[in-house]
């Protein structure tokens, strides 16, 4: 039954017609990360520095991602971690990274969200520990952005 | 699959994935396992992870038998896939909304 868990990484290609430096400050800047991502962010980009989004559901629960900036290449990369308060695994369990590169007038982005669901060798680690980094990473449910 | 999320926000719903991950359980025997917990409490939290798809219920007899269902979580990481599609999606709109205001500021002053 464990095939089906994967260490997989979530890798999501696109562009974008906007500049590199306009989609990077949407990583960085509260204002523009609540656009998409959060309902309420406390940002400091640079290594090392907060990165707290507060994301809230269909039913109005909120949950409170603590992650962690670990690289910022302006306007080209930023890394972050990714982990949820309340979760059987701490925050800074996953991480996202960014890439952004120019392509014609706009940005090709390339996202990926990586140390996912375990694989099998994981699994003596402890069913919890997989499902809390499961819930870690889909915790922050739909903040109805769109 | 918010079904699911909600499920394993619950540690004690994780506790029991765990238990019946590797073998299967009767309904008894999980609720042994927790001695804080009572028993209506444990079967409404088997109630909750069925039907959220993550555990198979088999009837032997006059017991119940669980075990995990990965399917299940197959459904998570399908959902948390869809979760960046829609939240990059939203990216682009609003990184090209905020592009053509600025391209639309500097020609103002141009």
């Amino acid at each position: 039954m464990t095939e089906a868990v994967t260490t997989e990484p979530i890798v999501k290609e696109l562009h974008i017609d906007a500049s590199p430096e306009t989609v990077f400050a949407f990583f960085t800047e509260p204002e523009k990360l609540t656009r998409w991502l959060a309902v309420e962010a406390t940002l400091d980009p640079r290594p090392g520095g907060v990165c707290h989004q507060t994301h809230q559901d269909h039913d109005g629960t909120r949950y409170e991602m603590r992650g962690e900036y670990v690289e910022l290449v302006p306007p080209s990369r930023v890394v972050f971690t990714w982990g949820f308060v309340g979760t059987a695994v701490p925050p800074g369990s996953s991480t996202i990274e960014v890439t952004l590169r120019p392509e014609g007038d706009g940005t090709h982005l390339t996202f990926v969200h990586r140390d996912l669901p375990a694989e099998r060798d994981e699994h003596d680690k402890g069913w919890d520990e997989v499902l809390g980094r499961l819930l870690t990473a889909v915790a922050g449910g739909n903040p109805d952005a769109g | 699959m918010q079904d699911a999320i909600e499920a394993i926000a619950d540690p004690r719903r994780r506790r029991i994935l765990e238990l019946v991950r590797a073998e299967e359980l009767p309904a008894g025997a999980i609720a042994a396992q927790f001695g804080d917990v009572t028993r209506p409490a444990i079967s409404q939290h088997l109630r909750v992870l069925r039907e959220a798809g993550l555990l198979a219920e088999r009837r032997d007899g006059v017991r119940r038998l669980y075990r995990a269902r990965a399917e299940g979580l197959e459904g998570v990481r399908e959902f948390l896939d869809q979760f960046w599609d829609e939240r990059l999606a939203d990216l682009r709109r609003e990184a090209e909304r905020e592009e053509r205001s600025k391209r639309r500021d500097r020609g103002r002053d141009n």
